[in-house]
């Protein structure tokens, strides 16, 4: 048997401690390769009919969509559908749950974050309101994140960090879900807001958009501080619906006190969910909510990329009281 | 190492080679249809991947056999061959991640301007096995230093 040379061994070493890094790294890596959209969409080139859709005191048809900010294909691929669905249903809203820009400054990439896939709707004088996600402005305020909020609400054309918007029949409440907004020093003024919004609300339809879901099965889970302290109001004043974002799948609550619950983080991206025992429907999938509603009837879909209608589910007005 | 064994073994570590250089568009495309987006999504990028593999694959089974039959050790040709494929498996993901996440400004404008995305994904895996060769030569030159000078055994 030949000697082993000192190189071999140390060549061969290499290798070996090389097989163990490449294989926890690699293993490591495309797991973040599966989750994030990395891969720069292209722009999406249609050209949708401006105002095309039909609000009144009784109808309205909006998008609810969370979680979009990748710039990436699959960002691009819900864009995509959302422009095909104008096209057969238009909407003259939509209701953003959060998370426009991940991997950096607004400011620089607002363009491929935001106008890429969303500029069609923009140019169809389609509203586009945002409740503010973690990623829209970081969640422990730093002067930084301020900026960055300040950055996000400026270039969207939106009012505050948390407001109220009527669109026919329904009237949204936007929250700031953060949780130096909504569990520290600016709760009381929040939450105070909040309930007197609620109490002059006439709407027939309420309707609650923010970004951390109080009712989830997915991977950042059920944030119980905020349901606490939400919950409460939401039941007390007849919230028909809430829409949250922050996980990135889609999920609807059984009706909990009147409320129906809906993630729809899948604007870009999926994480898994293991639905819980407050789950009518969950799946990991991007997707969009298209929701119309017609007097005191309320529809509600899923919509996957590929057109598919993942859950539907109606609502009546008085459901909720 | 006789002549079968040798093309049998070098043949399975070429395939290893193309499966590496494949993976990640297929765990692109894999991720795009579990959320939903229609089965051609990622395609350009699998194709890509694909002629890449095909083309270094085949180029990675003749240096096995060359080195095999260089070598005074056949174990040196191993050994550098196991080298190159470690560098191989993690300069094609973490380079593009590298690439992908730390440019994610830059790509866009490019993309924007309508340079198409597969470019970047073809520089960056003919990167990865320039950088796996590159260990692979290196490798196999200083366990044999003499190999060159010698024919075929």
């Amino acid at each position: 048997m030949r000697e082993v040379s000192r190189r071999q061994v140390v060549a061969a070493g290499l290798g070996i401690a090389g097989a163990g890094l490449a294989g926890g790294a690699t293993a490591a890596a495309f797991q973040l390769l599966y989750r994030e959209d990395l891969i720069p969409g292209d722009p999406i080139d249609v050209r949708l009919q401006p105002d095309a859709w039909r609000t009144t005191t009784d109808d309205l048809t909006f998008v609810a969509l969370g979680d979009s900010g990748s710039g990436g294909r699959q960002a691009v691929e819900v864009a995509s559908r959302m422009a095909a669905t104008y096209e057969e249903e238009p909407f003259g809203l939509i209701a953003h749950l959060g998370d426009i820009c991940y991997y950096g400054s607004i400011r620089d990439r607002f363009e491929e974050v935001f106008l890429r896939p969303m500029g069609s709707f923009v140019d169809a004088g389609v509203e586009i309101e945002l409740a503010v996600g973690n990623h829209d402005g970081g969640i422990f305020f730093s002067d930084e994140s301020l900026a960055e909020i300040e950055t996000t609400l400026e270039l969207l054309g939106t009012p505050d960090r948390y407001y109220v918007s009527t669109h026919g029949p329904a009237d949204f409440f936007y929250l700031d879900s953060s949780a130096p907004s909504l569990l520290g020093a600016g709760a009381l003024e929040q939450l105070s807001w909040f309930e007197n919004a609620l109490a002059s609300s006439t709407a027939r339809w309420k309707i609650v958009a923010m970004h951390h879901p109080i009712y989830s099965s997915g991977l950042h889970g059920s944030s119980l501080a905020r349901r606490e302290l939400l919950e409460p109001i939401f039941v007390r004043h007849g919230v028909d619906l809430v829409f949250a974002g922050h996980d990135h799948h889609y999920e609807r609550t059984l009706p909990i006190d009147g409320v129906t619950y809906v993630v729809t983080g899948g604007g870009c991206k999926t994480t898994p969910v293991d639905p819980q025992e407050f789950t009518a429907f969950a799946e990991s999938t991007l997707e969009f909510v298209l929701v119309r509603i017609d007097g005191d009837r309320l529809v509600s879909r899923a919509i996957r990329p590929d057109g598919d209608i993942v859950d539907r589910f109606e609502l009546g007005a008085t459901d909720a009281r | 190492m006789r002549r079968r064994p040798a093309q049998a073994a070098a043949a399975g570590y070429a395939l290893i080679d193309a499966a590496v250089i494949l993976g990640p568009s297929v765990v692109l495309a894999a991720a795009a249809e579990k959320g939903g987006v229609a089965d051609l999504h990622g395609l350009d990028l699998i194709i890509a991947s694909a002629v890449i593999a095909a083309v270094h694959a085949r180029l990675a089974y003749r240096r096995m056999i060359a080195e095999i039959r260089a070598a005074v050790r056949v174990t040196d040709a191993w050994i550098a061959a196991i080298n190159a494929l470690v560098v191989l498996a993690l300069a094609v993901v973490l380079v593009l991640l590298a690439v992908l996440g730390g440019f994610a400004d830059e790509h866009a404008v490019l993309v924007g301007d309508g340079w198409p995305v597969v470019g970047l994904w073809v520089g960056v895996q003919l990167a990865a096995v320039a950088a796996a060769e590159i260990t692979g030569w290196l490798v196999f030159r200083w366990l044999e230093p003499s190999a060159g000078s010698r024919g075929p055994a």
